[in-house]
């Protein structure tokens, strides 16, 4: 299992829709709205580290809205 | 009334000085020792720290204070500020950065009770430089809603009468009346209307047109008017 955490900056003031798609993706384990620099922290649990890259590189910036992402793997 | 101003930069410093001179109390929190310098030297009250922590804004007197204003450049600071704010009972504003961010903290964030962005105010300013003279926003009130600032020029077709006799359409009022460069006051019915007076009118967008022909008798306000009522 490979845990990550995945910042999200977005462009666009809707969170719901944003968040609901989010959440939709399979592997993406929790979406919360931030306060901050960056307006999404998403928690993704998936099988190997690939598949991180595809929930967030395909995923999560293919939403329209989504301005750029940066992940965070977990170490422990 | 007592405020706490987190930030001492462009915005905050700003604020601070429009408070004081409104004989509020003021204490600015701020994190650069050079810049509360500058803040310290300009007459405020000053603590040095960290906005975001809770020791420093207690220093700062939020116990006492009405409310807070988070103006500093960065939003993890702002939203902290807001948080220790409202836990301590004061009404709290948050500056933000980017204007999509207001309908998502205007939504989530319920310890800030008001949102700004300055930009938002600074394109105003800028409109109305670019429009020039004789109109000027001063406040977006709702949705079509608006206050302006009108000067009756030589064209004005209400020049010479009274407030009394001035029939603006039922979706206006006029708020204040300043005589030449006398500052705003109270409007009074038998004010009368001279070149280089200024009426700040609440109006609704519809009608916006109609009162500029009126006070300001701008002629390509004519033109468009005259075609009926929007």
């Amino acid at each position: 299992m490979v845990v990550a955490y995945v910042m999200v900056k977005v462009n666009t003031g809707e969170a719901d829709r944003l968040k609901a798609a989010m959440s939709d993706l399979d592997g993406v384990e929790e979406v919360h709205v931030v306060a901050g620099d960056v307006d999404f922290v998403v928690k993704v649990n998936v099988d190997s580290p690939g598949a991180v890259k595809e929930v967030a590189a395909t995923g999560i910036q293919g939403i329209s809205g989504v301005e750029n992402t940066q992940t965070y793997i977990a170490m422990d | 009334m007592k405020y706490v101003i987190v930030g001492a930069g462009r915005v905050g410093l700003r604020t601070a000085r429009v408070l004081r001179e409104e004989d509020h109390e003021v204490t600015v929190v701020e994190f650069d020792p050079e810049t509360a310098e500058r803040a310290e030297s300009a007459g405020f009250e000053v603590v040095v720290g960290d906005g975001a922590r809770e020791d420093t804004l207690e220093s700062a007197g939020i116990d006492e204070a009405d409310a807070l204003g988070a103006l500093t450049g960065d939003l993890n600071v702002n939203f902290a500020a807001c948080m220790i704010g409202k836990h301590h009972g004061c009404r709290t504003v948050m500056r933000i950065d980017e204007d999509y961010r207001e309908e998502i903290y205007q939504k989530y964030a319920s310890d800030v009770d008001e949102i700004v962005y300055p930009e938002r105010l600074g394109a105003i300013g800028a409109k109305n430089a670019l429009l020039g003279g004789n109109v000027q926003a001063i406040a977006d009130i709702a949705q079509s809603l608006q206050v302006l600032l009108f000067t009756v020029t030589d064209q004005s077709p209400m020049a010479g009468y009274t407030l009394s006799e001035v029939a603006l359409p039922s979706e206006a009022r006029i708020l204040a009346f300043g005589k030449g460069e006398d500052p705003l006051g109270v409007p009074l019915a038998d004010d009368s209307l001279e070149v280089g007076d200024r009426v700040a009118v609440l109006a609704d967008f519809s009608v916006l047109d109609e009162v500029r022909q009126l006070l300001v008798g701008d002629a390509d306000a004519v033109t468009s008017v005259t075609g009926g009522e929007a």
